[in-house]
Parts: C-alpha cells; structure tokens; sequence
C-alpha cells in the first residue's frame, strides 16, 4: 500500500538524480524458512543490488536478516520483529532500525504494571520456545517480580502447535490470577478457544501475536463477545489521532477489516513514513548518508513527531515517544456489536480503562 | 491426581479417535490401492476447509456437513485413482515403479490441492468455535466438540471396519490387497475397486478434517504435517492392516498426550523415536504380517 501511495505521487524524490524516482518492488518467497530466506537476502544485496531491502517476518528472523544487513552496509527497518537480544548487539550494528516496540523495554513492564494495579497476584505463563517467546517470558519474569506477581508457571509449547489444551489445564490447576500466552499464531487462537472449550476463565488472559487479530472474533463467534477483556500484545487504535483513524480506513478500505493488525500496522506505517522522508532529506540513495540522516532527525508521521534513539553511535530504535500503545485489550461494543480492540496502556496513550476481572466466557454463541 | 490421570489418558484418546480415522484412510490408499499418498494430509485439510465454509458462510452444522463433505470428497478421491493413477498404474512395468511414479504423482497432488485452496480459501489460519462448551466427565473437564470427533471418530471407524469384514464389496478391497492380479483374475473390477479404496481412504482424511476443524485450527498448509503422523502410525499398526492402523492411531495419540503432559516440546521427537524403534525392533508393526 505504501509502495502504491508513494508511486502514485511520481515515487520518492531523491536529489542526487534531481528527480521522483518510483519504487520498483522485488518479491521473493522466503517460504518462511530461516536458511532460505537467509540466502535470498544476501541474494537482493549481492546479486540483485538492490537499493534497499525490506525486514523478514518475525522476531527469529529479524534476528538473522539484520547481521547479514549489516554486514553488507544495508539499512534494514524491522516489520514484525522485537528482539530484546539483538538491543545489546545494536551499538555494533549501525544500519539496524527497529520499529515494532520491544518486551523488555517497553510492553510487559507496562503490561506488569497495569495488572498489578488491579491487584492480580500470581500468573501462569505459555511461551512459544523460539526467540520471542524465550525473550518475553524471561522479561516477565523479572517484571512480574518487580510489582510482586508470583509466576506459579512457566511452559514452554512447542512453534505452531494447536494442542494447548494439557497446558491450560496446567494454568487452570495453578490458580493463578492471570493466564499469559507469549505465543504465535495458531497457538495464540487456541489459547482462546480451548480455554473456552474447556470453562477455562481466569481474571485475566494476556496473548502474544495473534491476540490482537480481528479473525479472533470470527473464531470464538458472536461478533466476539467472548473476547470482553481479553488483554494483548499491542498496540494502537483508530480513535488515537486523525492520522491513525486515516490509515485504519485506508486499511480496510484496501484489505479488509480482517486483515488489519492491532500491533504493528501503525508502527510499519510510521516507520515507512520515516524512511521516505530521510531519504529525501539525504538526497542519495547512499545507505550511510541515509542512516545519518535517520539517527538525528525528527519527522512528522501517522505516529505524530517521530524519531529514533541511537546505541552509542551503532543502530536504532523507535522513540518510545512515537509508539502508539503499549497493550491492547478487546472490549465488547454493544452499538456496534462486535468486540472492539483497545489501547489500554500505557495510560497516556490509551483510549479505554481496563477490564479486570475478565467476565467468564458467555454461553456459546448461536 | 486421578483427575490429571483422566485429563492426559481420556485427552488422548479423544485426539487418538481422530488419528485412527487419518491413519484408516492412509492404510486403504496405501494397503489395497498401493499409492503411498503424500498428499493425504490435503484431503483432511480440504476437510476442515468445506466444513468451515459451510458453517461460517451458509451456517450448516459440522456434524450435518458430514453428508456433504464426505461424499464430496470421496468423489475428489475416486476420480483422482480412476484418472491419474490407474493411468500410471497401468503404465508402471512393475508394482515397485508403479509405488514409486504414484507416490511422485502424489508429491505433485499435494501441491496442486494446497495451492488451489490458498487460491480459494487465502492462507491465512481459521477455526471457529462449535461445541465450545465444557463437559465433566470423572472430574476431568473436556470440550464437548472433543468428545463428539471422538464418538464420531469410533462410529465410522467400527462401521468401516464392519464394511471390509462383513460385505461383498470388503472382501473384494480384502482380496484385492493381498493380490491384485489373481483378484482381477476372479472376476474382481480392480480398477473400480482400487478408485474405490482410494475414494474411501480420502473420505475418510476429510471426515478427520472436519473433526479437526472443530476443535484446532487449520491452515492450507497443514496437510504435511498430519500425512507424516499418518505414516508413523500406519507402520506402527502394520502396513496394510485396517484395524492395525485404528490401533496405530489411538496409540499415538495417547503416546503424544502422554509426553505432552511431561514436555509439549518433545511431542513430534517422540513420534520420530517410536518410529526409528519400530523399524528397527519390529519393522512389521503390531498387527502386520
């Protein structure tokens, strides 16, 4: 979509060639495999040379893609990728921007924070074992620490399973306040609906990746009715700015409410927004000039004024000034009829106070 | 403690009912129609694709559908062995080239239909909630949608198997599996019989798609994964062994349960490890000869 905005006003303008130049878009299928979406990266750079290169899908992979990125001397914004570890790498790592906000830094001392305040005192936690879920359940640990929540449990599941049901009755039998599932689609998903299947409803259930998924409403059924607190990873929403409410419209209008992300769609977008005006701003398309440019400037995007915080003289992240939203939560709308997804912390960004207790499930809907 | 004992046996068992029915199909199409299916896996994805577009967009109960999803794809199945495989069947120069070509031809299916229902049905994950709802059995808590794939699973298995013993028509798939010439020879239609096992064995992969589709989600792409637990659980049974494979199944659902409840990382490890033990202690499976 940004690919098509930026070509349909003639392409981004670079001063070195005095003119507009229209992005020209190189595709390859990584069939989500880490050595082969390894090898076709090194191949856009080495062999394609392409201009600039666009991140992989998810934290592992982000993970990879960056170090060979930055071997290579290209500047590579992270999509859906947060990897706590690859912060410690990054003073080492000038051409690495990340985007997505990160567990450590950002989301769970938020998440922590909220449900301590609401007086949750034990959690169970569900974690994917590859990079993210490792990441996010070790933060936790030490956040749910800090605001005095007991982990009474802690569970690994295997990438992509869809047998949760053996862990959520390990979760049930624990008793804790707070069920939390640092996991991927469809894992996430499953979380919801055998918790369901099986009357599992503690006060609160907490989702990585997926939770945030409109399809989650079509799945429980009922516009989403069960969803009514269900808390997330995330986040923003179109009721933060005009220019949020601008690019939700456009994203339906485009894709289909379906498909829009309550997580990252705003992060991408800012981020794109970013990255257009740095290079016209540099005026080359010289990567070095570019993140230069990057690491010491301020624009306006859909995030509102927009800038990234440097390591030491190494790679960047996104200001936590200019994220939209840390967790989201689904809040049943009764106008509307479906279950609407919230910013719920931090408090200055959110745009709903938080449910908790979850109310039960509902009775299945017709 | 009995209450966790219930949960992980009975939890098994009920994913094991729905195995039984992959593993049923698997054996027919590879026992009797001698096509090692790759693609069997797609056949349960399509499964679980119809039954989720009936309910969603036509609002059919999933149980219901079964009328539709399975004649439905049996036809798929049926014309598939009368076409594609008969022609190479009788094109092979021997049973093992005609064992290798289909199972090539069958790589090649799996493709085609995963790609065509990405074209149809989008790549993204579904899963709707039917059944949703908790039963008490014992003190262990089950979702209803669990015990319903089970009953089901049981039902069709018990039938199925009543089929092969008891008709006419199971003692031509019987004969067929132990010699297809000398059951041509007698009269038997094999290439209407063999259309007709792989028919089945198709029918039956959708019917464990559409139970599947009830309490797991499901995406184009699953189908691999599932036609890979099918194999282990055919040798684990017996190739060629009808209820050597319902055994096989029920079996490795509970296995998996079993270690799910020490370790959900070591599921799939423990299949490959029952299966490399199987082939080396006894390559023949419980029931095999």
């Amino acid at each position: 979509m940004w690919v098509d905005e930026v070509n349909a006003e003639g392409g981004i303008y670079v001063g070195e060639y005095g003119k507009k130049l229209p992005i020209e878009m190189k595709v390859y299928d990584d069939k989500s495999d880490m050595g082969t979406m390894t090898r076709l990266l090194e191949k856009l750079m080495l062999e394609d040379k392409v201009d600039f290169v666009f991140a992989p899908a998810s934290t592992a992979f982000f993970f990879a893609a960056a170090s060979i990125a930055n071997k290579n001397g290209y500047i590579i914004m992270s999509a859906e990728a947060g990897a706590t570890t690859l912060e410690e790498m990054l003073p080492g790592m000038p051409y690495v921007f990340g985007v997505l906000n990160y567990s450590g830094r950002n989301q769970v001392p938020v998440m922590a924070d909220l449900l301590a305040e609401k007086g949750a005192k034990t959690a169970a936690i569900i974690y994917i074992a590859d990079l993210h879920g490792i990441e996010y359940a070790g933060v936790a640990g030490i956040e749910f620490d800090r605001v005095g929540i007991d982990v009474v449990m802690s569970k690994s599941s295997p990438p992509f399973t869809t047998e949760l049901e053996l862990l959520l009755k390990g979760a049930r039998d624990s008793k804790a306040d707070v069920l939390v599932a640092f996991t991927y689609p469809p894992t996430t998903f499953m979380a919801v609906t055998q918790s369901m299947a099986i009357g599992y409803s503690p006060k609160a259930i907490v989702l990585g990746p997926g939770g945030y998924m409109p399809v989650l409403r079509e799945m429980v059924g009922g516009g989403g009715k069960a969803l009514d607190g269900v808390i997330g990873e995330g986040a923003w929403s179109p009721k933060q700015s005009p220019a949020s409410k601008e690019f939700y419209d456009k994203m339906v209008a485009r894709w289909g409410e379906q498909t829009v992300d309550g997580w990252g769609h705003m992060f991408y977008w800012g981020g794109l927004q970013f990255f257009k005006q740095a290079i016209e701003k540099a005026g080359t398309l010289n990567q070095e000039k570019i993140r230069q440019v990057m690491v010491t400037s301020k624009f306006d995007t859909a995030l509102g004024p927009t800038w990234f915080d440097q390591f030491e003289n190494g790679g960047a992240l996104l200001a936590v000034e200019a994220h939209p939203g840390q967790i989201g939560q689904w809040q049943w709308d009764a106008a509307a009829g479906k279950a609407i997804w919230e910013v719920i912390g931090p408090k200055d960004k959110a745009t709903a106070d938080m449910i908790y207790p979850k109310p039960p499930w509902p009775a299945p809907a017709k | 403690m009995v209450v966790t004992i219930l949960d992980v046996a009975i939890g098994g068992i009920m994913l094991g009912g729905i195995y039984a029915l992959i593993a049923m199909g698997f054996s027919l199409q590879y026992g009797v129609a001698r096509v090692l299916n790759i693609a069997h896996g797609e056949f349960i994805m399509l499964g679980a694709f119809i039954t989720w577009t009936l309910y969603t967009v036509l609002g059919i109960n999933p149980l219901l559908s079964l009328v539709i999803v399975g004649p439905a794809i049996f036809i798929i199945g049926f014309i598939l062995q009368r076409t594609l495989f008969t022609r190479l069947r009788t094109s092979s120069p021997s049973p093992g080239a005609y064992e290798a070509s289909s199972l090539l031809a069958a790589f090649g299916l799996l493709f085609v239909i995963q790609n065509v229902a990405i074209l149809i049905w989008g790549a993204d994950i579904r899963a709707y909630a039917y059944l949703s709802v908790p039963v008490n059995l014992g003190g262990a808590i089950f979702a209803a949608n669990r015990l319903v794939a089970l009953l089901f699973a049981v039902v069709i298995g018990v039938v199925f198997y009543l089929f092969l013993a008891r008709t006419r028509m199971g003692k031509a798939i019987r004969a067929a599996a132990q010699d297809a010439a000398t059951a041509g020879l007698m009269g038997i239609n094999i290439n209407q019989v063999l259309a007709l096992c792989f028919g089945l064995g198709a029918l039956l992969a959708g019917v464990a798609g559409l139970l599947i589709s009830m309490t797991f989600s499901f995406q184009p792409t699953m189908g691999l994964e599932y036609t890979i637990i099918a194999i282990i659980m055919v040798v684990l049974g017996g190739l060629g062994s009808i209820p050597g494979s319902f055994i096989g199944g029920f079996l490795l659902g509970l296995i998996g349960h079993i270690v799910t409840y020490f370790e959900p990382g070591l599921t799939l490890p423990s299949y490959y490890f029952i299966f490399t033990l199987l082939l080396l202690v006894r390559p023949t499976g419980i029931l095999g000869k």
